[in-house]
């Protein structure tokens, strides 16, 4: 009898062979391995540079800062280029995972927008890193509902719409309105100052509907709520869907939070030649603006700007006017002083 | 006395909460609306840019290509280590049954450092042979539980009977291992590819650029791709696994 298992593990074995043969004839030219968040890069961006380079371009995605510190610092090398969040940077280079920036390989690099540059980056003198694509926290609303809308944090005082608003459930979001409205730092370490927006924010507390980060886009989009504290990229998804052209979105004039990632090379790279082209690559001004267009954020790509689409420029969510740029600031790692932010928060949850 | 209505309840209250989110997942994968908030009506649309997607072949090949591989080794190797343990019931072999028993109850996320640790140190570079490495120790044991499970019920008198009707070792196995221990070795087999095709945190751990497999690359899409993708890509991933599952089921059933 001729087992059907052994004809099984004939081919298996040959399967094998087959990919290994496959997998060793391997690429004969230089390969770039790219690890980015998924879907982050314009359609056939990375065709191109592998025809232009010569070369061959891997992708692999990671879904978390996290995860991307700990697969570095595991000791897993090869990756050439990485895209960490801001915030990320310091502590990566402290564990020596981020090679120093040789600007003179990527003269793009004096492309990035001075104003972003200087206000909101946080590797401002780009040592380690070069921001990539940023975004902020603002208001959406729904123009038909809201009478007489301001750019403010001030918004959440308005009891006409009480019971039809949200704020965001993240404690560091939310405080850091306030502080803002206080013309103060969202990273302000200063207990008094906390204090001080935790109380706003109670005050606010009495006219929302609830705390929401998940919620409050269905609801802005279906008027369940007219208006809610809400990240940009979230309401671009919705206006992408639904195509609703009542909701709006604002940032306000108090100063609001950015996040943005930045691209880096770690010090376990394997082509740092390829990896300081595909940088330098993605801060060309035609590929910056597609990548902005792509992925509704802006690359802080200062040449770039005049490559944008017109509805892209007069989109709020994306296109953030000097302005306004200004006055962005990004939510910074406070260490141990991130004690006060959480006893402000659970005053702030427990108020009735 | 009425039968009590309650292990019904129980019972349909559990299958629930097995299968009430897969069928959720299900559903939704054939909605039409980008970010399944409301039913937008069905559609093969998410399905289509499935298919359209080549990092996700890639993926599906590497995860492919790593579970034949570790499915081969650990039958391989599992078997046999079973057969030792079966067979000579030395103080060796009790230290041999404690050593591949370990890896089921050591927690993943510490096989997986381990691994990862231990091939850096020695200066390996992580691949898809590290990947194909880490899941044979895994799967490793649970072949050889079900080998062993198998070879319980197994009568060596019909070897020594083989013997003295004159067969040869290569006739034995042929004719007599084979058959009898066929459906066990098909049953670990399908048991350690499903295993192999459904590690994450291990294969996580232990791969390098260029690795991804399909159930890294879902949990790497889920912050920025349409959730819609995901969950297309995920009734497949299920679909195979459920296909698999049965077939070890008819396999491991015996033969009349």
């Amino acid at each position: 009898m001729k087992s059907p298992l052994s004809r099984l593990l004939v081919v298996a074995g040959l399967f094998i062979v087959g990919a290994l043969y496959f997998a060793s004839r391997g690429p004969q030219k230089p390969v770039l391995h790219v690890y980015i968040w998924s879907d982050y890069l314009a359609e056939g961006l990375v065709e191109e540079f592998a025809a232009a380079n010569d070369c061959q371009v891997i992708v692999d995605n990671y879904d978390s800062n996290e995860v991307l510190h700990a697969k570095l610092k595991g000791g897993a090398t090869g990756y050439d280029v990485v895209f960490p969040s801001s915030y990320m940077i310091r502590m990566m280079a402290e564990d020596g995972l981020l090679r120093k920036i040789n600007h003179a390989n990527i003269p793009n690099s004096k492309n990035i927008d001075p104003i972003f540059l200087g206000n909101v980056s946080i590797d401002r003198k780009m040592v380690y890193s070069i921001p990539y694509m940023t975004g902020a926290t603002g208001i959406a609303y729904q123009k038909e509902e809201v009478k007489d809308f301001e750019p403010s944090w001030r918004m959440f005082e308005r009891t006409d719409l009480a019971g039809r608003m949200t704020l965001l459930d993240d404690h560091r979001e939310v405080l850091g309105a306030a502080l803002k409205v206080l013309g103060h730092s969202l990273n302000s370490t200063d207990e008094r100052a906390i204090e001080a927006a935790a109380d706003l924010v109670i005050k606010w507390k009495q006219n929302i509907a609830q705390f929401a980060s998940e919620a409050n886009k269905a609801g802005v989009a279906s008027k369940e709520f007219y208006l809610v504290q809400a990240w940009g990229g979230d309401i671009q998804q919705i206006i992408d869907e639904n195509g609703d052209e009542n909701l709006a979105f604002a940032l306000p004039v108090e100063g609001f939070p950015m996040w943005e990632d930045t691209v880096a090379i770690p010090t376990g790279a394997d082509n740092v030649d390829l990896a300081e082209k595909f940088i330098n690559f993605l801060h060309d001004p035609i590929i910056a603006a597609r990548n902005t267009e792509f992925n509704s954020y802006l690359c802080p790509n200062w040449l770039s700007y005049n490559n944008l689409d017109e509805a892209v420029l007069q989109n709020p969510i994306v296109m953030i006017p000097p302005a306004l740029l200004k006055k962005g600031e990004q939510i910074e790692d406070v260490g141990p002083h991130l004690a006060k932010y959480t006893a402000a928060w659970d005053r702030v949850k427990s108020a009735q | 006395m009425k039968p009590s209505r309650l292990p019904l309840v129980t019972s349909m209250l559990v299958l629930g909460f097995f299968y009430l989110p897969i069928a959720m997942l299900v559903a939704q994968s054939f909605n039409a609306a980008k970010f399944g908030g409301q039913w937008n009506g069905f559609s093969f649309r998410w399905y289509q840019e499935l298919w359209a997607r080549d990092d996700i072949h890639q993926a599906a090949w590497n995860t492919l290509l790593i579970a034949t591989a570790s499915t081969l080794a650990s039958v391989i190797l599992g078997s046999l280590a079973a057969w030792c343990i079966h067979r000579y019931k030395s103080r060796t072999q009790r230290i041999h049954y404690g050593l591949i028993y370990a890896p089921l109850v050591v927690p993943d996320i510490l096989m997986g450092l381990s691994l990862l640790f231990f091939f850096v140190n020695i200066g390996v570079s992580l691949n898809l042979t590290t990947i194909i490495l880490a899941h044979t120790t895994f799967c490793l044991s649970y072949v050889t539980l079900v080998m062993l499970g198998r070879l319980q019920d197994f009568d060596e008198s019909m070897i020594e009977a083989a013997q003295d009707l004159g067969a040869s070792w290569p006739t034995i196995i042929r004719r007599i291992l084979l058959p009898l221990l066929g459906p066990g070795l098909a049953a670990g087999a399908l048991l350690a590819f499903t295993l192999s095709i459904d590690d994450f945190v291990i294969t996580f751990l232990v791969s390098g650029p260029g690795n991804t497999t399909l159930p890294v690359k879902i949990f790497s899409m889920m912050r920025r791709s349409s959730p819609q993708v995901i969950n297309a890509l995920s009734v497949i991933f299920m679909s195979v696994t459920f296909i698999i599952v049965l077939l070890s089921q008819r396999l491991s059933r015996p033969q009349s």
